[in-house]
């Protein structure tokens, strides 16, 4: 490609999307000032949003939402037999996101809520990884374009496609926000993977954990913390429960 | 009315010293590369066994070739461009002013990318850094080199200055472990460092298939074989750090006095300047203050091994 | 130094002048927290009327302006089977208002991690040089423990410092520059008088602290105590968020990082401030981490802090804000720590003490 010193190939892309809004999508149609110069890293094979073209040889998957139909296993399972790089990507497909809210109650109950008695099938939201298996998670409601970028890089040059390990804090620091807690918020943000430039808590609003966990969270700490400021257990688990994104210390913690 | 607009032009950075008085620091990067790398053309690439592979790189501008110096036990950060730098210990000998020479293990993504270059392209290297073997300190006595596994890259240049200086030492020994016979580096050289530099050469492997003809076990085994005059010997050991403990301990019950004893410690320099902090132990920085240290001085080191 | 005292409303237009010809930055109220403590950050200001002269002190410190949070250190072009790598030290000149006396002293410390010592970084001293400080005394917070560290007066590191004398300012002229800008106006030499008003505003900050911390001996107390159980404890407690450090004026590790541009016809090579405290600090190749227990991180972090390093000649860098213990959600304190670090070392002397021979 481009570059004068390095052979690099344009990665055959395909993009699809199951139980979700397509928002995260829809990113990678985002920042016109770098959009021709992304696409030109990529040979777009599928991807239903900018093309009616639709072709079965590609090489990495980016597969959007979570999975609630049996249909959408099967499809899911097409798509991990062709793609050599299967990439979960947006919260929905990380962690369930917003769309597990619905396993809190039962499936009969959702239906006659939702589709008013419609005989509608539809499963308890699953993630990705639940069915198959998935090679790069990129986490995100929506996904930050700007990481989209940097990691698309680095799997054309065949880098490591890293993300923060640290929490959200860090980068909220560097911009200079007012911690949420001292304006008596409760905030995701010591938790909660960094890598989205702490675009919510800079606009004050509380982090939700979309990105999942950071790293080797100190959770009992944080427990601690919320307990002290006053938000009960169940409020916090209402919290954590909003993206799913905490499962594993939401079903310990209970 | 003055000008108040508050501009120091370039130039005059070094004017308005209400700052601590400052350092030349031009002077000092152009003898010593810091933030510029010297750029280099990779002359060869030898591959020695699936994991490791012999850069050999050369300054491509004639100047900064004639004034890049370095000595046993320093090292450099090598910096492929757009992937990022790595701090590797310098494998050849410092006579050699043409070539450059790093044994480089695939271990990260920097490396790994290195492996995917060829010979003919541009690198650049930023250093040398840190601290080195005491050779003139170390004439007239005894020596034994102690290695294990990819411990034997930082090795080699001790070797080599043996090799030029062979006369000025006495009795040399080469203790050299890995973990199966095709983990031993350099073999194609084992014939002329016995036989042309004089040096007893004591080969180990832990585990090896009935082909293997030599020893297998620890390498701390190979001192049976070795008789040594402890209060005249001198000793360099590289390895990993589980090594270290155990046959620095040894050499210390054979009496070899701690601050003769010397290791080479890894750790993951970002800058090599001392100021990243990344590689700090203890209070030390193994990119100033090392990476060669006495025992001594690693034992005092607080996370040292 | 020369010293001079000018009157509040022309110190005003002096910072108007200057703060109108410069991009310059001074503290700002930016919040209220919630138990009604204002919340104040260093901040572009266009004039005088944007500055809160009598700020307590500002959340994030000024190092950023210094050692930016993200920083390029160079760049790699891509042409013709080969590159051309492109550094640039030069420095937007940035006229900076209200630094307190610890802020100025944490500046003086990173000159000396930063500019001494076989390895000066041009990136910092182009900033350094091309900054003009003002600084501004004020009374401590009830955590502020600067004193115990002596970095509650500071004289060197500055361009300008402004005591407060009540009607006027005395004013501590550091620089040429500065005493140029001042010849427009109307300064005038200290009276006897306006000598004793800054000598009891100086008693004045001296008495207002609460806070003391003992610091005698530490690094001392800091090796032996390495494997002390304060750390695990207050480990537990911490976050691993990264907080203390972003906030401090004088922690200054980082990282570097490199990326292709987007086009893939450059590179660049980041510098970016990082934190003991965070996860992945002490990783090395091949993914072992060399301190993978909070404590292990935090005690790092008050080694630096509190033990120094070689490097920068065994100085505690630690100029004694408590921005780190004002920041912490978990409530982990420079004092608390040291204090508990201490009554470690205390209960053992007590059993030293009541061993035979002690009357």
């Amino acid at each position: 490609m481009k570059n004068p010193v390095y052979t690099f190939e344009k990665l055959k892309f395909a993009s699809f999307e199951f139980t979700c809004c397509e928002g995260c999508q829809l990113q990678l149609a985002n920042r016109e000032a770098s959009l021709e110069a992304f696409f030109s890293l990529l040979d777009v094979r599928t991807f239903r949003e900018i093309s009616s073209e639709k072709h079965d040889d590609y090489d990495i998957a980016f597969v959007e939402g979570s999975i609630s139909r049996s249909d959408e296993i099967e499809r899911l399972l097409a798509i991990r037999r062709q793609a050599k790089t299967l990439v979960a990507f947006g919260t929905c497909a990380c962690f369930g996101g917003v769309n597990s809210l619905k396993n809190r109650f039962p499936i009969k109950e959702s239906i006659a809520e939702v589709y008013d008695g419609l005989p509608v099938e539809t499963l308890p939201v699953r993630k990705i990884s639940d069915i198959v298996k998935v090679d790069l998670s990129i986490p995100g409601c929506p996904v930050a374009k700007e990481e989209i970028e940097r990691i698309v890089v680095n799997l054309v040059t065949g880098s490591l496609p890293a993300m923060p390990k640290y929490p959200v804090c860090v980068e909220c620091k560097e911009r200079l926000n007012t911690c949420l807690f001292d304006l008596g918020e409760i905030c995701l943000g010591p938790v909660t993977r960094a890598g989205c430039s702490a675009v919510c808590t800079s606009g004050k609003t509380p982090c939700l954990g979309c990105r999942g966990p950071a790293e080797d969270s100190n959770f009992p700490a944080f427990m601690e913390l919320v307990k002290e400021r006053g938000l009960s257990r169940r409020d916090l688990q209402e919290k954590l429960g909003f993206y799913n994104a905490f499962e594993a210390y939401t079903v310990h913690e209970t | 009315m003055h000008d108040m607009r508050f501009a120091i032009p370039r130039q005059d950075l070094n004017r308005e010293a209400f700052a601590s008085s400052v350092p030349d620091f031009n002077r000092k990067s152009e003898i010593m590369k810091t933030d510029t790398g010297y750029k280099c053309r990779i002359t060869n690439i030898i591959s020695l066994t699936d994991q490791e592979m012999l850069f050999q790189l050369r300054i491509a501008d004639p100047r900064e070739r004639s004034i890049f110096r370095f000595k046993p036990g320093q090292f450099l950060m090598l910096e492929l461009p757009g992937y990022g730098d790595v701090p590797i210990s310098i494998s050849s000998s410092n006579s050699n002013h043409e070539f450059i020479e790093l044994c480089i293990r695939n271990a990260g993504h920097v490396t790994s990318a290195l492996f995917r270059t060829e010979p003919g392209m541009h690198v650049a290297i930023r250093g040398p850094f840190g601290s080195s073997f005491p050779m003139d300190e170390m004439a007239g006595h005894h020596v034994l080199l102690i290695a294990g596994g990819l411990g034997i890259a930082p090795l080699r240049a001790p070797l080599f200055w043996i090799n030029e200086h062979r006369d000025r030492f006495r009795e040399v020994h080469l203790l050299y472990g890995a973990r199966e016979p095709s983990q031993l580096l350099f073999s194609y050289q084992f014939e002329e460092w016995k036989a042309i530099s004089h040096i007893q050469l004591h080969t180990i492997v832990e585990q090896a298939g009935p082909e293997w003809k030599g020893e297998t076990g620890m390498i701390t085994r190979l001192f049976d074989n070795v008789s040594i005059e402890a209060q005249n010997t001198y000793a360099i050991v590289c390895g990993p750090p589980v090594m270290f403990k155990f046959v620095c301990s040894h050499l210390d019950r054979l009496g070899i006095p701690m601050n003769r004893m010397f290791v080479s410690l890894e750790r993951r320099m970002h800058c090599g300047m001392g100021k990243c902090c990344r590689c700090m132990v203890g209070s030390t920085f193994t990119c100033i203050d090392g990476p060669v240290f006495d025992y001594w001085s690693v034992m005092n080191l607080k996370e040292a091994i | 130094m020369i010293y001079r005292v000018i009157s509040k409303p022309e110190f005003r237009s002096f910072i108007d002048a200057l703060v109108q010809a410069n991009s310059s930055f001074g503290p700002r109220r930016v919040d209220t927290a919630a138990n009604g403590d204002p919340v104040y950050q260093f901040m572009p200001v266009g004039s005088a009327d944007d500055i809160e002269f009598d700020y307590t002190t500002t959340a994030s410190s000024a190092k950023h302006f210094f050692l930016p949070f993200s920083e390029e250190l160079s760049r790699f072009c891509f042409h013709e089977r080969d590159w051309e790598q492109k550094i640039s030290y030069e420095a937007q000149p940035v006229v900076l208002i209200g630094l307190r006396a610890c802020d100025i002293s944490a500046l003086n410390i990173l000159d000396d991690v930063l500019l001494k010592g076989n390895y000066p970084s041009p990136y910092y001293l182009a900033k350094r040089k091309n900054t003009f400080v003002i600084g501004m005394d004020h009374l401590p917070l009830p955590g502020c423990f600067c004193k115990s560290l002596a970095h509650h007066t500071v004289s060197t590191g500055f361009n300008l410092f402004c005591s407060d004398i009540g009607e006027k300012y005395y004013l501590s002229i550091n620089s040429s520059k500065a005493f140029n800008y001042l010849k427009d106006f109307q300064t005038e030499e200290p009276s006897y008088e306006d000598n004793c008003l800054l000598t009891e505003r100086r008693k004045l900050i001296s008495r207002s602290f609460q806070t003391e911390v003992d610091v005698t001996s530490l690094p001392s107390i800091l090796d032996i105590e390495f494997d002390s159980p304060v750390w695990e404890k207050w480990g537990t407690k911490c976050l691993n968020c990264g907080t203390c450090a972003m906030v401090c004026p004088s922690c200054y590790c980082y990282s570097v990082e490199e990326r292709f541009d987007i086009d893939l016809k450059g590179a660049s090579r980041n510098r970016k401030l990082y934190s003991c405290n965070l996860v992945d600090f002490a990783v090395v190749a091949g993914g072992h981490n060399f301190r993978p227990k909070n404590g292990d991180r935090l005690k790092y972090r008050y080694y630096h802090q509190h033990r120094g390093f070689a490097e920068n000649g065994n100085q505690q860098i630690c100029v004694g804000c408590n921005r780190c213990g004002r920041a912490c959600l978990a409530g982990i304190n420079p004092r608390d720590v040291i204090n508990d670090l201490r009554m470690e070392k205390d209960s053992c002397m007590i059993c030293v003490s009541q061993s035979p021979g002690r009357t």
